[in-house]
């Protein structure tokens, strides 16, 4: 009677979470027009992910990765699959809040609860947590004592020391030794060398989307960007770099032809913090059909995830498994770091590529890191002159009446500012003739 | 007369202004919002037209805001309620001088709006889900101590002795904290001092986070409430500016917004 109890509550849960699923990607497919051709193949999956089977079966051993931090290039060089775990659903969000404290962030709440009401124990040979944020951290222990073969990998707080570094860089070789044992797969410089081949065409695709994104007017919405990113956490490597190529083949050629999503006037964003993961599109979309351009993401779900490049000089594993090391660590700009200046500096560099109006910052309600950081991004970007709406948010739909409001005043107030500006340009044209 | 009609369909109440060509007031009103908000804005359009004996074909353009505004399909322009108060507030305080901050408490929301030099809304800090501090928390007080909102104001100035201390912010925990101070034999009028004290707290941790520079324009129904006008200058220590109807200010704003649009549409036609 229990065990049936138990399974009708999985079934309820599934079925909610899939549900949200095909709620988020109508809104994403119909309230837009003129959606590419080649976002099929994502849409495609990300909505299989709810509807069908979560989890990809093709032969390999699966290993979860909990955040952007894990190399899986040596996952990929071990034989193994990684499949990123982090969710943003908000059923198994509920699910999580059941058993975790009340002020544990979404994104942890969502994990948690997928891995109690799946049981996954079968399927993951091994789930990689860094020892990034303290809820991480901890939840590693949750994970073990729930029969899960979780794996700490110990990361450093900062990350501008030689310590630090070979610190971090010792983490990546133990890791790829118990790897090696876990899959019983040896990784060998051949093995490393094809992982980092398939990896790189996967960051040429995610880099010529980067750039197509700097055209303005823009050619593509942000919340496409995203599930493309989403998409990877999951999907096979080569598929999908196979598919990204064709959507930017796609694009390039709208492009020469003249097309955009939106016109030049439309205020554009970059959107900073709590990573949003499918099917928590819950801001991007209110900026969108506001009528906001997400241009660039400054978050872990997306541009952080494939954008930087390892290099190594010699091909034998002594010095790539180091190089691998260093490409994780250094250009991350996660807020768990101190210092954390890098992260002004990208979201800087990035709003001058990219031509950016205005700022979206997100923080799971419970994230503290993300929150704290605020104040400093907040001040940084006061002095740059680009203003910035914060916004404290979590996985439930319920504030997001209060919330349209505030999206749609700050997309008010800057194409206000953005027509002044406009006006006395003209002014100035006009005293100079 | 021709005309330009600004709707704000609130939480609780629904206000209507109507401005002329010169961005004069033409007319206004407030009606509950009630449960359901599209008819009960047509409704309270419709007779507020027949009252002042104006067609609908003398409106030339139609702006929402507020709450519902996405469901007023009538409406020509859907606007934010951040943006038409701060377009009205800056109209409306134009005699007496430049307005740089906007403290409004609406039916569930309590915003502060800084603005730059030239009006245009610059900052902005929003309560989130919470209702907190708002005008439901007023309602909950009136309704607890069995007495109406509008009386609030009477109650806070006839205080004799030390006001209660309101230490929940929450709406739900402050009813019980109420009832148990009722219960401790504490006066009404304590009780409603604590309150007013207790939102003007409030309304200053959050708009201090957008800083505060004076003209300061206090608008929203319960500013009408001299008790809680009183305490918000206490918390603040400066002396705030409350227009004739507080309440009708985002309305007036969606209406100047309004005939803005409408001739910028006329310039490009």
């Amino acid at each position: 009677m229990e065990k049936e109890r138990i399974e009708k509550v999985k079934k309820h849960i599934r079925t909610e979470a899939a549900l949200e699923a095909g709620q988020v990607l109508k809104k994403i497919t119909d309230n837009f027009p003129d959606n590419p051709e080649g976002m099929k193949y994502f849409y495609d999956l990300l909505s299989r992910q709810f509807s069908e089977e979560i989890l990809p079966k093709n032969g390999k051993k699966l290993i979860g990765t909990m955040c952007v931090q894990v190399p899986d290039e040596l996952i990929l060089a071990a034989g193994a699959k990684p499949v990123r775990v982090c969710s943003g659903s908000f059923p198994y969000d509920n699910a999580g809040a059941e058993f975790m404290p009340a002020k544990t962030c979404s994104m942890i709440k969502a994990i948690m609860g997928l891995f109690q009401v799946e049981d996954f124990r079968e399927k993951f040979d091994m789930l990689v947590i860094p020892t990034t944020c303290d809820q991480k951290k901890k939840t590693t222990e949750i994970l073990k004592d729930m029969g899960y073969e979780a794996y700490s990998l110990a990361m450093p707080s900062r990350k501008d020391d030689d310590n630090s570094r070979y610190y971090w860089q010792n983490s990546v070789k133990e890791f790829a030794a118990d790897l090696m044992k876990k899959t019983g797969n040896k990784i060998t410089k051949e093995s490393l060398k094809k992982a980092f081949d398939l990896k790189n065409e996967a960051r040429y695709e995610f880099r010529r989307l980067f750039k197509l994104r700097m055209k303005n007017p823009a050619v593509i919405y942000g919340k496409d960007a995203f599930l493309i990113a989403n998409a990877y956490f999951t999907d096979d490597i080569e598929s999908w770099t196979a598919a990204l190529k064709k959507l930017n083949d796609e694009l390039e050629k709208k492009v020469e032809e003249g097309f955009s999503v939106a016109n030049a006037k439309v205020p554009r964003f970059l959107f900073t913090g709590s990573p949003p993961i499918f099917p928590n599109m819950k801001i991007p979309l209110l900026v969108e059909e506001a009528g906001g351009l997400i241009a660039i993401d400054e978050v872990c779900s997306s541009s952080r995830l494939l954008y930087d490049m390892p290099s190594y000089d010699e091909q034998g594993l002594y010095d790539m498994i180091p190089a691998i090391a260093d490409c994780y660590l250094k250009p991350c700009t996660c807020p768990c770091f101190v210092p954390n200046e890098e992260r002004k500096d990208k979201i800087s560099n990035l709003i001058d590529m990219f031509n950016i109006d205005g700022v979206i910052y997100q923080a799971f309600s419970g994230c503290q890191l993300y929150e704290m950081e605020q104040k400093l991004i907040g001040n940084f970007l006061m002095k740059k002159g680009v203003p910035m709406l914060y916004i404290e948010s979590d996985y439930s739909p319920e504030d997001t009446g209060q919330l349209s409001t505030r999206v749609e005043a700050f997309i008010e107030s800057i194409k206000m500012k953005k027509k002044s500006s406009a006006a006395k340009k003209e002014e100035n044209k006009k005293d100079k003739k | 007369m021709k005309v330009y009609a600004g709707i704000d369909i609130g939480s609780t109440s629904i206000k209507i202004v109507l401005i002329d060509e010169s961005e004069n007031i033409v007319a206004h009103s407030t009606n509950p919002t009630g449960a359901s908000f599209h008819k009960n804005s047509m409704d309270a359009f419709q007779s507020l037209l027949e009252r002042e004996n104006i067609q609908k074909a003398d409106i030339l353009y139609l702006a929402s805001t507020g709450y519902g505004r996405k469901l007023l399909k009538e409406a020509d322009e859907t606007i934010s309620e951040i943006t038409a108060n701060a377009v009205g507030a800056k109209k409306s305080a134009e005699k007496i001088g430049t307005v740089k901050t906007v403290i409004n408490i609406g039916g569930q929301d309590l915003k502060g709006i800084s603005l730059d030099e030239e009006g245009n809304c610059g900052n902005f800090v929003m309560n989130d889900k919470c209702a907190a501090g708002t005008g439901r928390f007023l309602e909950m007080t009136a309704r607890t101590l069995e007495t109406s909102v509008d009386k609030l104001g009477e109650l806070h100035f006839n205080l004799k002795g030390v006001p209660a201390s309101i230490n929940s912010t929450c709406t739900v925990f402050a009813e019980s904290e109420i009832i148990s101070l009722l219960a401790n034999g504490h006066s009404h009028e304590g009780i409603v001092v604590g309150v007013h004290y207790s939102i003007a707290k409030r309304i200053a941790r959050l708009i201090k986070r957008i800083g505060v520079e004076d003209i300061i324009f206090f608008d929203g129904g319960p500013a009408m409430n001299k008790g809680l006008v009183e305490a918000v200058e206490n918390e603040l220590m400066r002396e705030l500016y409350i227009p004739d109807v507080p309440q009708i200010t985002t309305a007036f704003g969606a209406a100047l917004i309004a005939r803005s649009v409408y001739h910028e549409e006329e310039v490009h036609a």
